[in-house]
């Protein structure tokens, strides 16, 4: 019996060039899931056969062969054996292999085609194998194999047609005869023995060397040059976040600005209006902002992962994440995260080992994210002089912005060491990977990538986001303060009565009303202490003119000490106050243990740093 | 004591002669049998560490370039590819 719409399955080693085939023959058509249970991502999509017949296509987890050694590889594994649930059993096979690469790759493609599933072969990147001198035939390595070969250039959509085609084939010839399946597994010798032999034998000529990429690994790897390079490369990302967003960020809050103004003046003063304007627009609005620092730092992330460079940047710092007991593969995770901990953290799933995993995870909030930059740009141009140090012609503001980065970093180092004698204990995290041949980027992989991730943060901004600002709005702006009362509606709300007994709590770290009362609403991200700021200093001002003239930094140095500053930027530094990271957290964890623990423990830091901060201040007499 | 893996010279080919699987964890192993290194199999060390560590290790095996720690190329002995 066959289900109305044939399931195809992708499969094949990472590096095989599965992505870009699953692209070319699906389109922007797929659809991003997580398989059940696991946080692997299940990528789906639709084609059709020449004639019309549609097909579905699952694109799974690269993988080295039916022995698992990841959550991911063990997704690829229980979709081909049909065990995995929700998930109906393929009707047919893609095994994609990298022609320059048969070796290595044959050796997973024998696994599956004794699987006995129609299976084609898709013989990828043959143009690059050509580059490097090989010349091979499909005829002779689809007599050796048992199954079609089609050779493939996914990037270039060459093959697609003949590939569908073999498909098709070999599911139709395949419900007219049974294979018989009974021999036992092959050892992984005498498998990778068969793979050599028939990679061999396919091949017409080959130039032994790879000349090109090992030219280029010669500088890049190269032990003071490659890591002079990698710093260089990560210097212009970091300034390309910063001043390629400027303008797109002032689009975007103009365009809520004049949202706003559109339903001030369409809606009546009374509950939603306020509830549209300050919960919705002014919360939604002020995380969607920083959506276009979240593209500039991913769009460096994929072009730095097609053109195989990424693998070379985790060669390079893996000796120094060695130290910690972490491993290059968590640089990654940790350099996204410097514009948001969520991808960060996400991307951990490509590290193997358990622990090395989780206290990446871990440790991945305390990279300085782009939501920390409004309240540290705030807090330094209010406190910290305009001066440069000395006669240099370093600037202080800046030398403070970089120590509290610095601060993050060193702390999750030292973090990283203590979690791996303790917690997470456990052997030497290993390194091992493979490295790509460098690649230029295909624009339009890139570009699909891209609009995923975009697609995946604006959704969480509609969710997670969307609710807790209502709900601290409405804290904020209930109850009503009476009209003959001297209390502000700030204080006498809800939230000001919170912030009132958190203040017994943060005194003695030099914190006041005006820090406790933003650090409630900051609990949803850190950026909106900033905006809490103002409004409570806005109402406090009242019709007091000669208050409602003054900036926001104005009223602050009027308010707090210089030692007040300080504690509230070191806070910062440490504090978990950002529900998205906890709720990833909750879910890559898969439970509420790890969340939990990362919450306390960061609050724990923050508050010590924050103390050791302000009493320091205080003993210089910035008191 | 035969030559080992993770001192091997740079750029020159050698033969593994001999690795010590009972050395390393299961999932160890298996990769670096997936990765096709095994005994009587060629492999060139192109690349180690940076500049504060030695570590790790960067190696062609065929027409594959893989990186592997120091550690694991401490359990695999290497031979001269000379006749």
């Amino acid at each position: 019996m066959t289900a109305a719409i044939p399931a195809i399955a992708l499969v094949g080693n990472p590096n095989a060039g599965k992505s870009s085939l699953f692209n070319a023959l699906t389109g922007a058509r797929q659809k991003i899931a997580n398989y059940p249970g696991v946080t692997v991502e299940r990528k789906a999509g639709h084609a059709s056969f020449a004639d019309g017949r549609p097909m579905s296509l699952v694109d799974l987890p690269g993988s080295y062969s039916l022995t698992p050694a990841s959550p991911d590889e063990a997704v690829t594994r229980d979709v081909v054996l049909g065990q995995q649930a929700g998930e109906r059993r393929p009707d047919a096979l893609v095994v994609v292999v990298d022609a320059a690469n048969l070796d290595n790759h044959l050796c997973f493609a024998l696994e599956l085609i004794a699987l006995g599933l129609p299976t084609v072969v898709a013989l990828n990147m043959l143009d690059l194998a050509e580059r490097d001198g090989l010349t091979l035939d499909p005829a002779i390595l689809s007599r050796e194999l048992g199954v079609p070969v089609v050779p493939t250039v996914a990037v270039r959509k060459r093959g697609l047609t003949d590939l569908l085609a073999a498909v098709d084939g070999a599911i139709l010839s395949h419900q007219t005869q049974t294979t018989p399946q009974s021999a036992p597994p092959p050892s992984d010798a005498a498998l990778h023995q068969r793979a050599r032999a028939i990679a061999r034998a396919a091949t017409l000529s080959e130039n032994p060397v790879r000349r090109w990429t090992q030219r280029v690994d010669a500088v890049l790897l190269h032990p003071v040059a490659g890591f002079l390079i990698l710093l260089a490369l990560m210097f212009v990302m970091f300034q390309g976040v910063y001043a390629w967003s400027e303008a797109p960020i002032g689009w975007i809050e103009g365009g809520i600005g004049a949202l706003q103004g559109a339903v001030d003046a369409a809606l009546p003063d009374g509950f939603l209006r306020g509830l549209i304007i300050e919960g919705i627009l002014g919360g939604v609005g002020s995380v969607v902002v920083f959506l276009p620092q979240i593209l500039i730092l991913f769009l460096f992330i994929l072009l730095l992962e097609a053109t195989g460079y990424m693998t070379r940047a985790a060669f390079l710092m893996d000796g120094i994440m060695a130290k910690v007991g972490l491993s290059g593969r968590g640089f990654i995770p940790l350099l996204s995260s410097f514009a948001c901990a969520v991808p960060g953290i996400m991307a951990t799933r490509a590290i193997p080992d358990a622990k090395d995993r989780l206290t990446t995870i871990l440790i991945a909030p305390l990279m300085t994210c782009s939501a920390r930059l409004p309240v540290y740009t705030l807090i330094i141009g209010a406190f910290i002089p305009n001066t440069n140090v000395g006669g240099s012609p370093v600037g202080l503001q800046g030398l403070v912005l970089f120590g509290l980065y610095l601060s993050g970093i060193v702390g999750a180092l030292v973090v990283a060491l203590v979690l791996r004698r303790t917690l997470a204990k456990g052997t030497a995290a290993g390194f091992m990977m493979e490295m790509p041949r460098y690649q230029w980027p295909r624009l339009r992989d890139v570009g699909i990538a891209l609009w995923q991730r975009a697609w995946i943060f604006l959704r969480r901004a509609g969710t997670i986001i969307f609710v807790t600002t209502i709900a601290l709005w409405l804290l904020l702006s209930y109850p009503k303060v009476p009209t003959d009362s001297r209390e502000s509606q700030v204080d006498y709300s809800v939230a000001g009565r919170i912030a009132s007994g958190l203040e017994v709590v943060v005194a003695p770290i030099g914190f006041n009303h005006d820090i406790a009362l933003a650090l409630i609403p900051a609990m949803a991200a850190r950026e909106v202490a900033v905006s809490a700021l103002a409004t409570a200093n806005a109402i406090e001002a009242g019709d007091d003119e000669e208050a409602m003239a003054q900036s926001l930094s104005e009223r602050l140095q009027g308010r707090w000490s210089i030692a007040t500053a300080l504690a509230f930027l070191a806070w910062f530094v440490f504090a978990p106050q950002c529900i998205s990271t906890i709720a990833i957290t909750r879910r890559e964890t898969n439970g509420w243990k790890w969340p939990l623990f990362m919450v306390g423990y960061l609050f724990a830091l923050a508050y010590a740093a924050a103390g050791i901060t302000y009493w320091t201040a205080v003993a210089f007499g910035l008191g | 004591m035969n030559p080992k893996l993770d001192s091997a010279q740079l750029g020159v080919a050698v033969r593994i002669s001999r690795i010590d699987w009972d050395q390393m964890s299961h999932d160890e192993g298996r990769r670096l049998r997936e990765f096709g290194l095994m005994e009587g199999i060629e492999v060139t060390p192109l690349h180690r560490g940076s500049l504060f560590s030695r570590d790790p290790l960067a190696l062609a095996i065929g027409r594959m370039q893989v990186i592997i720690r120091a550690r694991q190329a401490a359990m695999i002995e290497v031979a001269s590819t000379a006749p």
